[in-house]
C-alpha cells in the first residue's frame, strides 16, 4: 500500500476562473448590452469584409477540415483514457502512407484507399496501447513521464518511415477535376467532398459515443473503471475500441491531408499543435466544442494568411498565441475528465 | 603540449556534448526536480542564438568598441532576453497541468522557429546569417576556447544544480513536484518559484544557444529543430532526472557516444555519414526513451535516497 498525497484540485481555490467572472458579468443588464454591441461588431466585420471573409471561410473549411476530424480522434483519446498521446501525429502520417500506397501502386479510387487508411492507422494505433501505453499503465507511470514515452515513440515512427520512404514528398495519383464554384470561388471537389466526409465522420463519431450502447460503455468507463467493470463493461475491450476509433479518424485524416497536398513524414507532426491546442481549448464543451474549434481554427488560419499578404507563417503565430491566450484565460483544469 | 590528436571533428563533437550536458542540467530542474516537462528547450536555445546573433550583426556598433565589448553586450542580452521569455512562459505554465504545460512550450518553440523563418530583415530567413568570431587566437584556438568556455559553464551548472540540491529551494521544487496544492497550502510561494525557475533555467539555455552561435559561425534554422530538445531529453532521462550527475551520465552515454564514438572513430561508409546515420541517431534516442521509461523510469543512476524515505513511509 502506497500513500497517496494526491488532493482533489477541482475546488482548490475559492476564487472562480475569468471565464465564469465574465459569465457572471455578461449577465447583467450592462453586460448584455456590451455582448450585444460585440456580436453586432461582428457581423458588421464581417459584412466590411466580405471580400476577405469569404475567401477565409471557404479556403479555411476546405483546407484545413481534416484538422476538426483528426482533433476528434486525439481528444477521444485523451478524454477517455487519459493519455496525451505524441505519437497521434503519427498516426495521421500513417494515414497519408497508407492511402498513398493503395492509390498508387494498387490504383486504387482515392476514396476506396480511404478505406485502407483508416484501418491501418487504426491497427498501428491499437499495436501502439499494447506494446507501449499498456505497459506503461501497468507500470504506473506517470503522467508527464507518459507524454515523454510517447513523444519517442512519435521520433521513432517519423524517423523509420524517413529511414524507409526517404525526405521527398509523395503525391496520391488522383485525375484532375475541374473546381467546383462555391459563393464565387473555385475550390478543387476533393476539398469539398474531404470536408463534407470530415463533417460526416466527425458527425458519427459524435453520435456513436453519445447514443450507442458501446459508447455509453466507452464513457462510464473514462467515469468510474472499477464502477464499470463491476457492471459487467469488459475494460480491455472498451479501451481497444477507443484507441481503434482514434486510430481511424487520425488515419482518415490523414488520408485526406495527404490527397489535398502531400504525404511527408513530417505531415502530422506539423499539425500536431493545432491538434493539440483545438482539443485543449475545445474540449471543455466536449466534440462539439473540439469541431467547431478544428474548424474555426482553419478559418483563421487562412483568413491570417489572407489579411497578412502571403506570410503563412505570421498566421500560424498569431493562431498558436491567441489560442494559447484563450487557453490561459480559462484555465485549463476540467472537473470532469470523462465529460466528452 | 601536442594537441594533434584533438581534431577540429573532435573538438566540435566535445563542443556539442558539453552544451547537451548543460542544457540537460537546467531540464533537470524543471522536471527532474519540479516535474514541469519542458518540450520547449530548443525554443530557450534558438532564442538566445538569435538574440545574439540579431544583437552582434543589426546594431550598427562603432569601431571605437572594438570586437570584444559588442560580444559581450550582445551575449548578455541574448541571456536577458530569454530569461524575460522563461518568466512569460513559467507565468503562462504556472497553474496549468501536464497538457497545459506541453502545448505552452511546444508553442513556444514553434514561435521562436517561426520567427526565425519569417523575419528575413533581422535573421536572414531560411539562408540564416554569418557571425563572426570576437577572440583571435586562429582557427583551432577560437574552437578551443569556446569548448572551454562552455566545459566552464557546464561545471558551473553543475555545481549549481548540486547546491540546489542540498538547499531549502531545492526541497521546495521537489515539493512542487510531488504535490503542488500541498507545497502551496503550507504557504509556500509556488509561483514565484516557478517562474525564477524558468527565468534561471531559460537563461542557461539561451547563453548556451549563443555561444554556439559563435562556435558555428552561422546560424540558421536548421540548427534549431526538435533533435536538440530529443538529444537533451534523452540524456537527462537515461542518466537519471532526479540525480546530480544523471545529465552527465546520460548525455555522455547518449550523444557522446554517438557523436564521438560513432561518428568518428566507427568506420562506416560514407554515405552513411550523410543520410542514414543522423536519422538512425534520432530512432535510436526515441527508442531510448521508451525502454528507458518502461523499465528503469529513474535512469541508469537509479532513484534518490528520498524516494526511499517515501517508500518506508507508505509500508509503515
Amino acid at each position: 500500500m502506497v500513500v497517496s498525497l494526491d488532493i482533489d484540485r477541482t475546488d482548490e481555490s475559492a476564487v472562480r476562473p475569468a471565464w465564469q467572472r465574465a459569465r457572471a458579468f455578461f449577465s447583467t443588464p450592462p453586460g448584455r448590452l456590451v455582448a450585444w454591441l460585440g456580436i453586432l461588431g461582428l457581423l458588421g466585420l464581417l459584412v466590411g469584409t466580405w471580400g476577405l471573409a469569404r475567401k477565409a471561410v471557404v479556403f479555411g473549411l476546405a483546407e484545413e477540415a481534416p484538422l476538426a476530424l483528426a482533433a476528434v480522434g486525439f481528444a477521444l483519446l485523451y478524454r477517455l483514457t487519459g493519455i496525451i498521446n505524441v505519437a497521434y501525429s503519427e498516426t495521421v502520417t500513417l494515414g497519408a502512407y497508407f492511402g498513398m500506397w493503395f492509390n498508387t501502386t494498387f490504383g486504387w479510387n482515392f476514396y476506396l484507399s480511404l478505406i485502407p487508411a483508416a484501418l491501418g492507422a487504426g491497427v498501428v494505433s491499437v499495436i501502439t496501447y499494447f506494446a507501449f501505453f499498456r505497459p506503461a499503465h501497468r507500470r504506473s507511470v506517470g503522467v508527464v513521464e507518459v507524454i515523454i514515452l510517447s513523444f519517442g515513440l512519435s521520433i521513432v515512427l517519423r524517423y523509420g518511415l524517413q529511414l524507409i520512404f526517404g525526405h521527398e514528398q509523395r503525391y496520391f495519383k488522383v485525375p484532375f477535376q475541374n473546381p467546383i464554384r462555391i459563393l464565387g470561388l473555385g475550390v478543387p471537389p476533393f476539398r469539398v467532398t474531404a470536408l463534407a466526409g470530415v463533417i460526416a465522420g466527425a458527425l458519427i463519431l459524435y453520435w456513436f459515443i453519445q447514443k450507442t450502447r458501446l459508447g455509453i460503455q466507452i464513457r462510464a468507463l473514462a467515469g468510474d473503471e472499477k464502477l464499470a467493470q463491476v457492471s459487467g463493461i469488459n475494460p480491455l475491450a472498451v479501451t481497444v475500441l477507443i484507441w481503434f476509433i482514434a486510430g481511424l479518424a487520425g488515419g482518415a485524416a490523414g488520408a485526406f491531408y495527404g490527397v489535398g497536398a502531400t504525404a511527408r513524414p513530417l505531415l502530422g507532426w506539423s499539425k500536431f499543435l493545432y491538434i493539440l491546442l483545438a482539443v485543449l481549448v475545445g474540449g471543455a464543451k466536449g466534440l462539439r466544442g473540439v469541431i467547431i474549434a478544428g474548424l474555426g481554427m482553419g478559418v483563421l488560419l487562412s483568413g491570417l494568411t489572407l489579411a497578412i499578404k502571403g506570410q503563412g507563417l505570421y498566421s500560424e503565430i498569431l493562431v498558436v498565441v491567441l489560442f494559447i491566450v484563450i487557453l490561459k484565460l480559462r484555465g485549463n483544469r476540467m472537473s470532469e475528465a470523462a465529460k466528452v | 603540449m601536442s594537441l594533434d590528436w584533438l581534431s577540429a571533428f573532435l573538438i566540435y563533437a566535445l563542443f556539442t556534448v558539453a552544451g547537451t550536458v548543460g542544457m540537460a542540467q537546467f531540464l533537470h530542474l524543471q522536471m527532474g526536480l519540479a516535474g514541469i516537462g519542458n518540450f520547449g528547450i530548443v525554443g530557450f536555445f534558438g532564442l538566445g542564438m538569435y538574440t545574439y546573433g540579431v544583437f552582434i550583426r543589426r546594431i550598427p556598433w562603432p569601431d571605437a568598441m572594438g570586437d570584444i565589448l559588442p560580444f559581450v553586450i550582445s551575449m548578455l542580452a541574448a541571456v536577458v532576453v530569454t530569461a524575460l521569455a522563461g518568466m512569460l512562459i513559467g507565468w503562462f505554465i504556472s497553474d496549468l497541468d501536464g497538457d497545459g504545460v506541453l502545448v505552452g512550450t511546444l508553442g513556444f518553440a514553434t514561435v521562436v522557429y517561426s520567427l526565425a523563418l519569417s523575419e528575413k530583415r533581422w535573421t536572414g530567413g531560411a539562408e540564416g546569417m554569418a557571425v563572426t568570431d570576437p577572440v583571435g587566437f586562429g582557427t583551432k584556438g577560437n574552437s578551443l576556447f569556446w569548448l572551454g568556455l562552455m566545459l566552464l559553464l557546464v561545471v558551473a551548472a553543475t555545481y549549481y544544480v548540486a547546491r540546489v540540491h542540498r538547499s531549502p529551494y531545492g526541497r521546495l521544487l521537489v515539493a512542487i513536484g510531488q504535490n503542488e496544492p500541498l507545497a502551496r497550502s503550507l504557504g509556500k510561494p509556488t509561483f514565484g518559484i516557478k517562474l525564477s525557475l524558468f527565468a534561471i533555467g531559460s537563461a542557461g539555455m539561451g547563453l548556451i544557444g549563443a555561444i554556439f552561435a559563435v562556435m558555428n559561425h552561422f546560424i540558421r534554422p536548421t540548427e534549431i529543430g526538435i533533435e536538440v530538445t530529443l538529444a537533451v531529453m534523452v540524456g537527462l532521462v537515461l542518466g537519471g532526472s532526479a540525480r546530480v550527475w544523471g545529465a552527465v551520465v546520460g548525455v555522455l552515454l547518449t550523444a557522446g557516444l554517438f557523436d564521438i564514438v560513432v561518428q568518428i572513430y566507427l568506420p562506416l561508409p560514407d554515405s552513411w555519414y550523410q543520410i542514414t546515420l543522423p536519422v538512425v541517431r534520432e530512432m535510436v534516442f526515441g527508442a531510448m526513451l521508451i525502454l528507458v521509461l518502461l523499465w528503469r523510469p529513474l535512469g541508469v543512476l537509479g532513484d534518490m535516497r528520498r524516494d526511499k524515505l517515501v517508500a518506508r513511509l507508505g509500508r509503515g
